[in-house]
């Protein structure tokens, strides 16, 4: 290692050692911002200190869940990992978590997508597992063309990378194509079958990615993934070298036959519910077994993994069950809405949409979310509007027909309900920045439940 | 009141120019008119489809990626003289973003410059930095600020006469530079405020909906609504801005 690296290094890790042991703070981006003002290629030089190799995954919606379970997986198997586990997905965070002292086998990171094209060219990882592209940000990252064009570039300029794609979304295989005509090594995971779920609104992606005639579909998962194919031109959902089968998807969990091309399948389950996750599984699954892992290990991974991080997460309070969950873009709020009206049980909803800068400040897409769902459940008996934006998420219920009060916390929606039976859940559903909180307030308030 | 009033809505290739929740708009039409008695057809033209216009009263174009845009382009400059002749009519004709770039005599693509449909007597270049975030307007079609949110590489020049739909209280506008954003020309009400502009705003919701109506049926009262909550989040937002203002 260079002297100037070298130097970088050891001051970030002092950087870590004063934030997290002297003043008990969150050290996922500092120490990598400080090493990388001193050295800018620092991630290159730290690269090799993986000795087998590296992951990163990128995709709209389900990086921090895979990741954190593919790192997960490649533990239960004995190997050491380094981690990017609490999200803090660009350059600086993929630099904090390289920093930590001593070698590993293995570097599992989740890279924002537009950060793809600094973290590609230094860390040249051995994957790049890409979940789903769906529109986000807008104000931020652009349009989603512009985030296509951005991973094509990241992977042009790591050439020794593979793409691990999902072959059922079409932006994603959009990317895939051009990678592919550029040299770089592609595998595809996806459903083998047609799940059988209620349709849900396809809100992008609707046209062909080559030659913009209209998509059809065989089947359809979720959104706009599912096999695919354009009448016109050969666009299509690739032959899938790892494909999920049988698979049983309700709001208590989902499981599915994982197979790698041709192998006998193995059952793969979770305590955690959704179409999307049954995604998430197969992909880290998938990259898994890319890293040497059986399906068996990641089994025993999956069964010893709690997520922390407000992803579908159960508390009690009260005696009253509440489910937190993010829900941060059109995608991932009809999602959670699917997963709610799943739950037979009747139940009051808290929607808290805010508009920091990591949320993008740009809400307009709380029109694309197909709250009229809501509407006409019986079931559904309260719904409650917060976040900064708590006035627009009201507004946007009236003309879904649904009225809706205000609170500023969960504390208060749960007041809100207070006249509710206890048998009946509260959903949580909030954007980025509102989840912390609101996860350390159940944290406060209640008990967590798995 | 009479015999039941009926309104025919025109929107624009949805699945194409619905960038920033677009759709919002035209639910808040459909809804406002429903909770006044008005009935409402909604007649979405699709690409392949070639929309009419004879029996439209109102028409509306929202915001796509430019790739989008000048798809819409094409197909509209087909039916340019019909689209035309309905804004000349009075027609009303609502725009918003991409949509509003192409009332124009031209816009950029790239470095390309693209014919518009010329409706309405502006232009569209670009500038450097893009223009990105809440705005505020003053506009005499609405009782209240407009709010919303803008993003947009172009800088739109109206032609002389043109009337501005108002002028910036906080944030760019047409250009960033005159204080002047959208444009109203007849019926006509284009603006770069994008996405869900009506939810917001119901007084430009109203005024769309009362021109409508008085160029079918005559003058006409609206029948004011309980708009509680969109004012409230209009007034929320419009008062951040100011305090942001105030602080600059």
């Amino acid at each position: 290692m260079r002297l100037k690296s070298a130097a970088a290094t050891n001051l970030g890790r002092l950087v870590h050692w004063g934030l997290t042991t002297a003043l008990h703070r969150n050290a996922s981006q500092l120490p990598g911002r400080i090493a990388l003002a001193l050295d800018p290629q620092l991630i290159a030089h730290l690269r090799t200190k993986a000795s087998k190799g590296s992951i990163v995954v990128c995709g709209t919606n389900g990086k921090t869940t895979t990741n954190n379970v593919l790192a997960a997986s490649l533990e239960v198997a004995g190997m050491r990992v380094l981690c990017n586990r609490a999200g803090a997905n660009m350059v600086a965070g993929v630099a904090s978590a390289l920093l930590p002292g001593g070698t590993a086998d293995w570097a599992v990171m989740e890279a924002d997508e537009l950060s793809t094209i600094h973290i590609l060219p230094q860390l040249r990882p051995t994957y790049l597992v890409l979940l789903n592209l769906f529109r986000d940000q807008l104000d931020r990252a652009g349009e989603i063309d512009h985030v296509q064009d951005t991973i094509v570039a990241a992977l042009a300029a790591s050439p020794e990378t593979t793409l691990l794609v999902c072959g059922d979304d079409p932006l994603s295989m959009g990317v895939a194509v051009r990678a592919a005509q550029a040299g770089t090594k592609v595998l595809a995971f996806g459903m083998g079958e047609d799940l059988g779920l209620a349709p849900d609104r396809v809100p992008e992606a609707r046209f062909c990615q080559t030659c913009g005639t209209e998509l059809c579909y065989d089947y359809r998962s979720y959104a706009q993934l599912g096999k695919f194919f354009c009448p016109n031109c050969g666009f299509a959902r690739p032959k899938l070298d790892f494909v999920a089968t049988s698979v049983e998807v309700d709001r208590t969990g989902v499981s599915f036959g994982f197979s790698r091309a041709d192998e006998p399948a193995r059952t793969i389950h979770a305590g955690f519910g959704g179409v999307y996750m049954a995604y998430n599984l197969l992909a880290a699954a998938a990259a898994a077994s890319l890293a040497g892992v059986d399906a068996a290990r990641f089994q025993q991974a999956l069964d010893g993994y709690h997520p922390d991080n407000g992803r579908l997460q159960h508390f009690v309070v009260d005696g009253r069950e509440v489910v937190l969950n993010l829900a941060k873009n059109p995608t991932g709020f009809n999602q959670n809405l699917s997963l709610l009206l799943a739950d037979d049980r009747p139940k009051a909803a808290f929607l808290v949409v805010n508009d920091n800068g990591n949320d993008g400040r740009d809400i307009s897409w709380i029109w694309d979310v197909d709250f009229e769902r809501l509407a006409g459940e019986e079931g559904v008996r309260r719904v409650i509007a917060g976040g900064h934006r708590a006035n627009d998420v009201q507004v946007r219920l009236k003309y879904a027909g649904i009225g809706a009060r205000m609170a500023d916390s969960v504390a208060e929606a749960l007041r809100q309900v207070a006249d509710l039976p206890r048998e009946f859940p509260l959903y949580v559903l909030t954007n980025y920045s509102a989840l912390w909180p609101a996860k350390d307030e159940l944290e406060r308030l209640g008990e967590r439940h798995g | 009141m009479g015999s039941k009033r009926s309104l025919r809505l025109v929107h624009l290739y949805p699945e194409l120019l619905n960038l920033y929740g677009d759709s919002g708009n035209i639910l808040v039409l459909r809804r406002r008119m429903e909770w006044r008695g008005i009935s409402c057809e909604v007649e979405e033209v699709h690409t392949g489809d070639r929309p009419r216009f004879t029996d439209a009263d109102i028409a509306f174009i929202g915001g796509g990626s430019d790739r989008e845009q000048r798809i819409v382009c094409d197909y509209l400059l087909e039916v340019q003289h019909e689209l035309s002749a309905f804004v000349e009519d009075g027609g009303v004709l609502g725009a918003v973003c991409g949509g509003y770039q192409l009332l124009g005599h031209s816009y950029l693509m790239g470095d390309e410059e693209v014919r518009g449909l010329s409706l309405v007597d502006l232009y569209t270049d670009r500038g450097s930095p893009r223009l990105i975030g809440n705005i505020a307007v003053k506009s005499r079609i609405s009782p209240q600020p407009v709010v919303g949110y803008e993003n947009h590489g172009g800088r739109t020049h109206l032609g002389p006469g043109v009337e501005p739909m108002g002028r910036v209280l906080y944030g760019f506008g047409n250009d960033g530079q005159t204080g002047e954003e959208g444009c109203l020309y007849k019926n006509v009400v284009g603006t770069y405020v994008h996405g869900p502009l009506l939810p917001k705003n119901p007084g430009v919701a109203d005024h769309l909906i009362a021109r409508a109506l008085e160029r079918r049926y005559g003058v006409v009262e609206l029948e004011p609504l309980d708009d509680t909550e969109e004012l409230a989040a209009n007034k929320v937002m419009y008062d951040r801005l100011m305090e942001k203002q105030a602080k600059k």
